[in-house]
């Protein structure tokens, strides 16, 4: 129609004016199209060749806070293939180019779909995997055998129930029974201490991750304070004071007739394990501030708070909506939380994440993959809220916060990251005027517990696998691997090294995970990220409706919702419209039985006995101390001072029961709902 | 597996369920505690994270046939074998339990806790051989006893003793109609009643918990029994007795707590309220409180066995006009007006205390002073709630001519919501999606431009190439 009509107007027109009036309206159009692009548009348009031959070069150089980083864009295959870093688009058309650059673009920018820098580390693989057993001298042993001949240290700590829920040690037979059972028991700096002996915490190469929630704020005290004692200690063998400190401590334990606290196994050895070199032990029983000039300990302070790395749960909303290890009412839970990351901004902790917002107990509790995209960022945005209303600043914030998520088997697992990284940035950066840093979502993954199944364990190596690749694609920032034998057991060295070896083949072994961003640009996977966005943002607007996060949960709208999805697919699994190999289908001539494990590998009495005696002599040696620390941080609640800040002192003083305690007082219990 | 009928229980059994001790996993038991209901049995359920004392506290103060457990954190051997110890020390022998954990027990632990007198240990083989219904018959059947009660001659000692497992044996014995066995309790002399109604989800149980709390706090040594009602299901004849899981306070030994069922329909009371109530007077509690079942007509029924009575509702009753129908303005002592935090809180406070006035014929008193409380109970330390307690320690003083001294005091200073999310921000997510779509509307908007804007520069270099070809030519 609209070719007709022009040949019509140039009809009369000799051919040469024709061509040229032709060309003038078009030229006139194109101004006018041009003024309607707004400048960040013109800005990537003009800048696309050039972006384009960054990655085509032989270097890729760019800045991560004021340092140049130098990246080889190209590794070579065996048969010489030159396999891209970054493979980029061949677009020529402005609007695909647009579009692409808009809501993918390369890792490392805006809005980071791909990715939040724009190489991976070279150093560092994500493999970061979760121990915890018996006391803590077993579980330092278990770490130091993982992270033998890794160039990084990433450590990640399960602690046992009674930690979990802020209590020590007791003969009591409801707890004993619980002690150093599926994960490891802290009751105190001591623990702490020995826990993450031989690891320097201040490294650059170490990070730290601890799953805890509830008493999230005590055990993060305690790391802090064996992160600062470690300092102090390298500042005593450095300075050639060691003899002169030890003897110092000697005689602080002898004046009061107590002993002096040892690093011990269950079967009464104090053997450090291999790659443990006894780093963090020297001022056990002690902390610093007790054997060193108070300028030199506020210097080891300092240096130790801003460059410790790691991450500690501590999401709160999730436990209420997912997995109850709720001990105090949510908001003072939350209360708390926020007195964490005020800490944090004025003490500059940089490296290390206040909160990991999980997804993974609410998939684990049954929820699909959208739902726990959609409550787990619905949550993050509530922490954000939350801070913003306590006065803090979002970029000061906004970096500590870091995600978690399951990867399951599902579809929507392949985008997860993808999905979540770019809805986080658009908000950070539109919503809330937050800067890069602050638009880049980190997160971890763990495969999916509850894939793994008790018929035919050996079947599940083959979903982490595939779980793993997924997660890895999509670039993860951390994974762990769960082992084959986890649904019917606690791991074994054995098989904690094939699930290792997992993420070492995809890492290592398998040639396209030598680009970085080998889902980009599928049809399937761009179309899995616009139609998984628009599921959360309609999950988001329920939510909204409900009176946001907080107001669902009164109504335990969340709580219903993953029962629901959980009794849906325990449904399909029953009927076999689910298909799941080896447990309804394809089963093996001896029907595949569910296995049942010879033994599980529980803590031993001498380690429980020695995890009470030491607990009980940390109340002992804490006396006049802790209950001035106890008084201090009961007042600091009332008075709405920082929790934390007084934590920090009571936690050298008291143990996990005693604060926990303490707090109840001034805070309330958690009350369950039903 | 064919879907099996649910088994017929010949006495009303009660069967206490809880999650072990440090121990979140609550799916399963939430699952087990609805077919236990629905089979016909009172269920008092705990929720998760419980103490063995604080279960087995709660099994004898009810007088319940058996404990259903989950436990899947470990240490469950212990955990079941400490629980038979502590029952068995006070007596309780017949009380049976039954317990599950999945794979997390092993068979040769099942084996263990049998032999320790647990009852029967479900494992996941059981689960697909029984089924579900199959496993909750199994269990219910074996729980279908009268629980005995012990040294009938002897019971009315031990209850003036205040021996939870006798108190709870005499109630019992009420409730089955052998009130020969209590005879005793008729005349004793009555101890102060105060009754808490409302409507549900208006948070009775929460707030009972805090006055329980404040109680304890606030009178040292004294004692308090509470006795909470809660609606039988017509269909099944079971009931869900929920209130203990929202109180904290409870495990105190100053404390005796029983849960009724109404065992009959639209009914806000048990029958047998009364009998409890003189059976605990005769054991000689300090206080009383009676918390009924709020199903609207039948709420002023609460009178009938209090000294002071006090009605919870929350803001969210709707026009005022609705507050003429509610019966227990007209009656109650005491309004608490909880979920203050809602919206509309003061307009809402104010109505109530207008129809409070208003049925009262008080008119010539300032609205003020007509007894409504704003109250969060949900929040720690709400000051409304502190004024609450001390206004129902006046009342039960004045009405009973009690000593009692409190420091607790009235205070002006009213129930404010410690916001988490500020009022003005609760539409933050809708305000992000609005936000995010407005930016992907944009990025179609400038893509369709970006387009267009190459396809003219095409076509311009298509002309112009034309226009110097022809020039060429010529």
């Amino acid at each position: 129609m609209d070719i007709e009509k022009s040949t019509t107007v140039t009809a009369d027109l000799a051919p040469a004016d024709a061509q040229k009036l032709a060309i003038d309206t078009l030229r006139t159009t194109a101004t006018d199209l041009e003024a309607q692009l707004d400048a960040d548009v013109r800005h990537l348009l003009k800048t696309w060749e050039e972006k384009k031959a960054q990655y085509r070069g032989e270097h890729y150089t760019y800045t991560v806070r004021g340092r140049e980083i130098k990246v080889e864009n190209f590794t070579e295959s065996l048969s010489h293939t030159r396999i891209p870093k970054v493979a980029l688009p061949n677009f020529k058309d402005w609007g695909e180019i647009v579009r692409w650059c808009m809501q993918e673009n390369v890792p490392g920018e805006f809005p980071f779909t791909a990715g939040v820098y724009p190489f991976k580390r070279t150093n560092e693989d994500p493999t970061r995997m979760f121990a915890g057993e018996g006391g803590p001298e077993r579980t330092n042993k278990r770490f130091h055998y993982l992270s033998k001949n890794m160039p990084a240290a990433r450590l990640s700590t399960a602690f046992d129930s009674v930690t979990l829920y802020g209590e020590d040690p007791d003969h009591r037979p409801d707890i004993y029974g619980k002690i150093g059972n599926s994960g490891v028991s802290i009751a105190s700096l001591d623990d702490a201490k020995k826990l993450y002996s031989g690891f320097d915490l201040c490294a650059p190469s170490t990070s730290v991750s601890m799953t805890i929630n509830g008493p999230a704020p005590m055990l993060l005290a305690f790391f802090m304070n064996a992160a600062i004692d470690q300092e102090c200690e390298k500042y005593i063998r450095e300075n050639g004071l060691r003899d002169e400190i030890n003897a110092k401590i000697d005689a602080y334990f002898s004046d009061r007739g107590l002993e002096r606290p040892l690093y011990r196994h269950g079967d009464g050895s104090s053997e450090l394990p291999d790659g443990n070199d006894g780093l963090g032990l020297l001022l056990l029983g002690i902390s610093g501030d007790k054997v060193l000039p108070a300028n030199i300990y506020e210097e080891c302070r300092q240096r130790a708070l801003t460059s410790v790395r790691g991450t500690v749960q501590a999401d709160i909303l999730k436990e209420d909506q997912a997995q109850n290890t709720c001990i105090f009412s949510t908001e003072f839970a939350l209360r708390m939380m926020g007195d964490v990351q005020e800490y944090f901004i004025r003490e500059s902790v940089r490296n290390f994440y206040s909160v990991s917002i999980s997804g993974y107990h609410i998939a684990e509790a049954g929820a699909n993959p959208i739902t726990q995209l959609a409550f787990t960022l619905s949550n993050g945005f509530t922490y954000v809220e939350y801070y913003l209303s306590r006065g803090m600043n979002i970029d000061d914030f906004a970096p500590n916060l870091s995600f978690f998520f399951s990867n399951g088997v599902d579809p929507e697992y392949s985008v997860i990251g993808r999905v979540a990284r770019r809805i986080w940035a658009k908000a950070m950066k539109n919503v809330y005027g937050g800067n890069e840093r602050s638009q880049m979502l980190k997160y971890h993954i763990q495969t999916s517990g509850r894939s793994l199944h008790a018929q035919e364990i050996d079947f599940n190596d083959i979903r982490t696998t595939l779980q793993a690749l997924y997660a890895i694609y999509d670039n993860c920032n951390s994974l762990h691997t769960n082992a084959y034998d986890e649904a019917i057991t606690t791991p074994t060295e054995e098989s904690v090294r094939r699930a290792v070896a997992i993420q070492l083949i995809i890492n290592r072994e398998l040639g396209l995970t030598k680009n970085e961003n080998p889902i980009q640009g599928s049809f399937i996977i761009e179309e899995l990220t616009d139609l998984v966005e628009e599921a959360v943002y309609t999950e988001f607007r329920r939510i909204s409706d409900r009176g946001g996060v907080l107001g669902a949960m009164e109504n335990m709208y969340q709580r219903n919702k993953i029962q629901e999805e959980s009794l849906y697919y325990e449904t399909l699994k029953h009927t076999g419209q689910y298909p799941i190999v080896g447990v309804n289908t394809f089963l093996s001539s001896k029907g595949s039985p569910t296995i049942v494990p010879d033994e599980v590998i529980r803590s031993t009495t001498d380690e429980k006995e020695q995890q009470i005696t030491n607990v009980n002599a940390v109340k002992v040696r804490g006396g006049d101390a802790a209950d001035t620390a106890l008084d201090h941080l009961r007042r600091t609640a009332v008075q709405n001072g920082n929790i934390f800040e007084s934590l920090m002192e009571a936690a050298k003083e008291c143990s996990l029961g005693q604060m926990t305690r303490a707090l109840y007082d001034v805070g309330g219990q958690y009350r369950r709902n039903m | 597996m064919q879907a099996q009928a649910p088994y017929t229980p010949s006495t009303m059994i009660r069967v206490v369920t809880a999650a072990s001790l440090f121990d979140g996993h609550d799916a399963a038991i939430n699952v087990m505690r609805r077919i236990i209901q629905s089979t016909g049995c009172e269920v008092i359920h705990l929720g998760h994270n419980r103490s063995v004392r604080e279960v087995v506290d709660c099994a004898i103060q009810e007088d319940a046939q058996a404990i259903a457990m989950t436990s899947y954190q470990g240490g469950h051997v212990e955990y079941l074998t400490y629980m038979r110890q502590l029952l068995d020390e006070q007596g309780a022998e017949h009380i049976r339990i039954f317990a599950g954990g999945g794979g997390t027990i092993l068979p040769s632990e099942i084996d263990q806790l049998h032999a320790a007198g647990i009852t029967r240990v479900y494992s996941p083989d059981d689960g697909r051989a029984m089924g579900l219904q199959g496993m909750i018959n199994d269990l219910v059947t074996k729980s279908d006893f009268i629980p005995p009660v012990d040294a009938p001659e002897l019971l009315a000692d031990r209850v003036k003793m205040r021996d939870p497992r006798a108190i709870a044996q005499a109630i019992s014995c009420a409730e089955r109609g052998r009130k020969d066995l209590v005879a005793f309790a008729v005349g004793a002399e009555r101890r102060p009643v105060l009754g808490i109604t409302g409507t549900g989800g208006a948070g009775k149980s929460s707030l009972t918990d805090e006055i329980v709390r404040r109680f304890l706090l606030d009178q040292p040594g004294r004692t308090i029994a509470v006795i909470s009602v809660d609606p039988s299901k017509r269909k099944t004849g079971g009931a869900l007795l929920g209130d203990r899981i929202r109180m904290n306070a409870v495990s105190n030994e100053r404390v005796y707590m029983r849960s009724f069922a109404t065992r009959e329909a639209n009914v806000a009371l048990n029958p047998h309220v009364a009998d409890a109530i003189r059976i605990l007077s005769y054991a000689n509690y300090d206080l009383i409180i009676v918390e009924t079942a709020g199903i609207g007509q039948s709420d002023s029924q609460i009178m009938e066995v209090c000294d002071v009575s006090m009605y919870v509702m929350t803001p969210e009753f709707g026009a005022a006009t609705q507050l003429e129908k509610i019966d227990m303005i007209d009656y109650a002592d005491l309004i608490a007006l909880n979920k203050f935090d809602k919206r509309g809180a003061l307009d809402a406070i104010r109505d109530v205390r207008k129809q409070y006035q208003r049925s009262r014929q008080r008119f010539a008193e300032p609205l003020d002073n007509m007894p409504v409380h704003g109250t969060i109970a949900s929040q720690f330390n709400d000051p409304g709630t502190n004024t609450l307690y001390r206004s129902i320690i006046d009342a039960l003083k004045q009405r009973c001519s009690l000593d009692w001294e409190s420091s607790f005091s009235v205070s002006d200073e009213m129930s404010e919501k410690i916001y988490i999310i500020p009022p003005d921000r609760t539409r933050y997510l809708a305000e992000l999606v609005e936000e995010n779509t407005r930016y992907d509307a944009r990025v179609e908007k400038q893509s369709d431009i970006a387009r267009r804007l190459w396809q003219v520069n095409g076509t311009i270099a298509q002309l112009e190439e034309l226009r110097s070809a022809e020039r060429r030519r010529k």
